[in-house]
C-alpha cells in the first residue's frame, strides 16, 4: 500500500511538471493506439490483395495513402506499427533496469569476486561494437520477436550496471546501511530492502530512457531487413517503402508515415525520461544530458543511453566511487 | 605512478583483446552443427554420396575438418600473422584484402562527418554558450532534443528523397562505377565527393548537434567554477578569461566524446551506408552476413572491437596527459 501511494507521488510529480505532462500524454496516446489498434485501423494492414488501391495519395479514404508494391493501408500498418514498437521497447527497457539493477547491486555491494567478474563481463561488451554484434546474433539464434527482446536486453544491461554499481559504493557507507547491518541483517535483506530503494529512480528514469533507445534500435534493425519478418513495424515499413521505389515514384506518404511514427514513439518516452531524470537529480535543470543518445543509430546506442547517465556521476553524486575499470578516467 | 597506471591500462586492454577474438570466434559457431552443409545446401539432383563427398571438399577446403578446438588454435595462430583467413566467397579471397579494400571507402564518410561535426558543433556550443538563455541557446536545445528522436536513416531517407530524387542536387544512390573507376584525377575526386554528400550531411546533423550540446553544457560547467570567478575578481580581460580559462578547460569532455566517436568511425554507420548502397565496411558486413561468410564476419567484428579498444586506450591515456588529477590516489 505503501509503495503503490509512493508510485503514485512520483506519477503526480511528474504530471505537475509542464514537459512531463507531455509525456505521459503522449505515451498513453500511443498505449491507446496499441491497444486498440484492430479498432482504429480502417483496413487489414496484412492485406496485400488489393491491386487496384496500389500507391494511392492520401485521400479520405486511405488517410496516409497506400503502398505502391502491395497497396497496403499506411495508416493501418503505422497503427499496428506502434505494437511492435512499445512491446519490443517496454518490455526490453523493463527486462534491462530488472537485470542491470540486480547485478549492479551484486557488484557494488557484495564487491570481491563478484564484482570483478560482473564489471570484467562489462569491459569486454563494451568493447564489442554492438550493431554488428546483433546483426550476428540474429543471424545465429533466429529473427524471432522474442529472441529480438532476449538480444537486446543481454546487450543493453551493462551500461545500467556500471552507473547503479557506482550509485551502490555510495550507498553501501551511509549511516542507514551500516545501522541496519550492525543490527545483524543479512546481506540479502540488505540489498532488497535498503540498497535497491535508493536506486529506483534510476531504474525509473533508465527504463524510459532505454525504451526510446531500443525502439530506434529495433526500428534500425528492422529497416536493415534483420527484425521479425512476419512483424509489422515501422522499420520495415520504411525498408519496403525504400525497396518498393517510394524514392522514385514520389510516394512521400510511404517515408513519412512510420518515420513520424518512431518520431512520436521516441520523442515521448525520452520526455519522460528527461522529466525523471530533472526531477531525481534537481541540479541537472535543463542542461540535459540526454544529447548524447541517439546521436544516430550508430553501433554503440544501447551503450549511448547509458553514458548519458555518467553525467549523474560526473555531477558528484558518486563522488568517491569510479565506474568500471576501462572508463573510470572518463567519471 | 604514472607509469604503472599506462601499462596496467595496456595490458588490461591485452586481456580484454584476448577474450574479444575468443568470443567472436565462438558466437558465430553456435547453433551450427555442419557449416558445410550450411555453406553448400543440397542440389536436387545430388545423391548421397556425391553430397558426402562435396561436403568432405567443402570442410577440407575451409578447414572445419579438424576439431573446435584445432580450429581455433589454427585461426589464433593465422591471427598472431596477422591473417584473418580467407572468406568463403568464390576464389577465396582473404579477409584482411577485402576490408583493406572497403576501409577508406567508410573512412571518406566518417572522417569527415566527424571533422565537420567537430567544427561546427564545438563553434555552435561556444556561440551557444556564449549567448545562454538567448535565442541561440534555445534553438539548440530545441533541435538537440528534436534531432534525437530521428533516427538517422530516416533522416537519409528524406534528404536521399529530396535532395536526391526531387531536385535531383545529388545522386541519390552511389554511383556503382564509383570505386572501379576511381583515380587520384580532380573529375574522379569530384565524384566522390558528389556521391558522398548525401550520406554524410545525413550523418553530420547529428553530430554537429551533439557536438554543440557537449561543448555548450561543458564551457557552461566550466565557467560556474571559482577560477573563473578568480580571473574575472583579478580584473582580466573578458578574451583571455574566455579563451584561456574557459575553452581550454571545457576541452576534457570534448576529448572523451570524440574518442568515442572514433570507435564508431568504421563501424558506426551500417545503416547509412545501406541506405545509399555505399561501398564501405557496413555493407561488406551485410554482405558477409546475408551469405553466412563467417571468416569475414569474424574479421570485420575482431578489427571493429580491436580499433575501441585502441581508442578507448588512447583517450584514456590522453586524458591522463591532460588532467594529472586522474592517476592521483593510488588504490582506484
Amino acid at each position: 500500500m505503501k509503495k503503490i501511494r509512493s508510485i503514485g507521488a512520483f506519477i503526480q510529480r511528474i504530471w505537475s511538471h509542464k514537459q512531463g505532462k507531455i509525456g505521459i500524454i503522449m505515451v498513453g496516446f500511443l498505449v491507446l493506439v496499441a491497444v486498440l489498434a484492430p479498432l482504429i485501423a480502417p483496413y487489414d494492414p496484412y492485406d496485400v490483395s488489393q491491386r487496384a488501391a496500389k500507391g494511392l495519395p492520401p485521400s479520405s479514404h486511405h488517410l496516409l495513402g497506400t503502398s505502391i508494391s502491395t497497396g497496403q493501408d499506411i495508416f493501418s500498418m503505422l497503427v499496428y506499427g506502434t505494437r511492435v514498437s512499445l512491446i519490443v521497447g517496454v518490455t526490453s527497457g523493463v527486462c534491462i533496469a530488472f537485470v542491470g539493477s540486480i547485478l549492479g547491486v551484486a557488484a557494488g555491494y557484495l564487491g570481491g569476486f563478484v564484482d570483478s567478474i560482473i564489471m570484467r563481463i562489462v569491459d569486454i561488451m563494451l568493447v564489442i561494437p554492438t550493431l554488428p554484434l546483433v546483426i550476428v546474433l540474429t543471424n545465429v539464434l533466429g529473427r524471432d520477436f522474442w529472441i529480438i527482446i532476449l538480444i537486446f536486453v543481454a546487450l543493453g544491461w551493462t551500461g545500467l550496471a556500471r552507473t547503479i554499481r557506482s550509485l551502490v559504493l555510495v550507498l553501501k557507507n551511509s549511516n542507514y546501511v551500516k545501522a541496519a547491518e550492525l543490527a545483524g541483517a543479512s546481506r540479502w535483506h540488505v540489498m532488497v530492502r535498503h540498497i535497491l530503494p535508493g536506486t529506483s529512480h534510476l531504474l525509473i528514469m533508465s527504463t524510459a530512457l532505454s525504451s526510446a533507445g531500443i525502439m530506434v534500435a529495433e526500428a534500425g534493425l528492422s529497416f536493415l531487413g534483420l527484425g521479425d519478418p512476419t512483424a509489422i513495424s515501422w522499420g520495415k515499413m520504411l525498408a519496403d517503402a525504400q525497396g518498393g521505389g517510394a524514392l522514385l515514384f514520389g510516394a512521400w506518404w510511404w517515408i513519412l508515415a512510420p518515420g513520424l511514427g518512431i518520431f512520436l514513439a521516441v520523442f515521448s518516452f525520452m520526455r519522460l525520461g528527461i522529466v525523471m531524470e530533472e526531477i531525481a537529480n534537481p541540479r541537472m535543470k535543463q542542461t540535459s544530458s540526454v544529447y548524447k543518445i541517439f546521436k544516430s543509430l550508430d553501433s554503440s546506442y544501447i551503450a549511448d543511453v547509458f553514458n548519458s547517465m555518467d553525467e549523474y556521476e560526473q555531477l558528484g553524486v558518486t563522488e568517491s566511487a569510479g565506474g568500471g575499470e576501462t572508463r573510470e578516467t572518463n567519471a | 605512478m604514472k607509469y604503472t597506471y599506462v601499462i596496467k591500462r595496456i595490458l588490461y586492454s591485452v586481456f580484454v583483446f584476448a577474450v574479444v577474438i575468443t568470443l567472436n570466434f565462438f558466437i558465430p559457431r553456435i547453433g551450427v552443427d555442419d557449416p558445410a552443409e550450411r555453406y553448400y545446401p543440397p542440389q536436387g539432383n545430388m545423391s548421397e554420396i556425391e553430397y558426402e563427398i562435396i561436403k568432405q571438399v567443402t570442410r577440407k577446403q575451409y578447414g572445419f575438418h579438424v576439431s573446435t578446438w584445432q580450429q581455433y588454435t589454427n585461426y589464433l595462430e593465422g591471427l598472431s600473422r596477422g591473417d584473418l583467413g580467407s572468406s568463403f566467397r568464390p576464389g577465396s579471397p582473404s579477409v584482411l584484402g577485402l576490408i583493406l579494400e572497403r576501409l577508406p571507402w567508410t573512412l571518406v564518410l566518417s572522417v569527415s562527418t566527424m571533422l565537420i561535426g567537430l567544427i561546427t558543433g564545438v563553434l555552435f556550443g561556444v556561440l551557444a554558450a556564449v549567448k545562454r538563455g538567448r535565442w541561440q541557446d534555445t534553438m539548440l536545445l530545441n533541435a538537440s532534443t528534436i534531432m534525437i528522436a530521428l533516427p538517422s536513416f530516416f533522416i537519409a531517407l528524406i534528404l536521399s528523397f529530396y535532395l536526391g530524387f526531387e531536385l535531383e542536387v545529388f545522386p541519390a544512390y552511389t554511383d556503382p562505377n564509383m570505386v572501379s573507376s576511381f583515380s587520384w584525377a580532380l573529375e574522379s575526386i569530384r565524384r566522390v565527393a558528389q556521391n558522398a554528400a548525401l550520406p554524410v550531411l545525413s550523418m553530420v546533423v547529428g553530430s554537429v548537434i551533439s557536438y554543440a550540446q557537449g561543448t555548450r553544457n561543458a564551457v557552461i560547467a566550466v565557467t560556474n567554477e571559482d577560477f573563473v570567478l578568480t580571473a574575472r575578481a583579478k580584473g582580466l580581460k573578458q578574451g583571455t578569461i574566455r579563451y584561456k580559462h574557459i575553452l581550454r578547460n571545457s576541452m576534457l569532455p570534448i576529448v572523451t566524446s570524440l574518442g568515442m566517436s572514433i570507435s564508431g568511425l568504421i563501424g558506426g554507420q551500417v545503416v547509412i551506408e545501406q541506405v545509399f548502397n555505399w561501398n564501405g565496411m557496413g555493407t561488406l558486413f551485410l554482405e558477409a552476413n546475408n551469405s553466412n561468410d563467417y571468416p569475414l564476419m569474424m574479421g570485420i567484428m575482431i578489427l571493429l572491437s580491436g580499433f575501441t579498444i585502441v581508442a578507448i586506450l588512447v583517450t584514456d591515456l590522453v586524458y591522463v596527459l591532460l588532467d594529472p588529477r586522474v592517476t592521483v590516489g593510488d588504490k582506484r
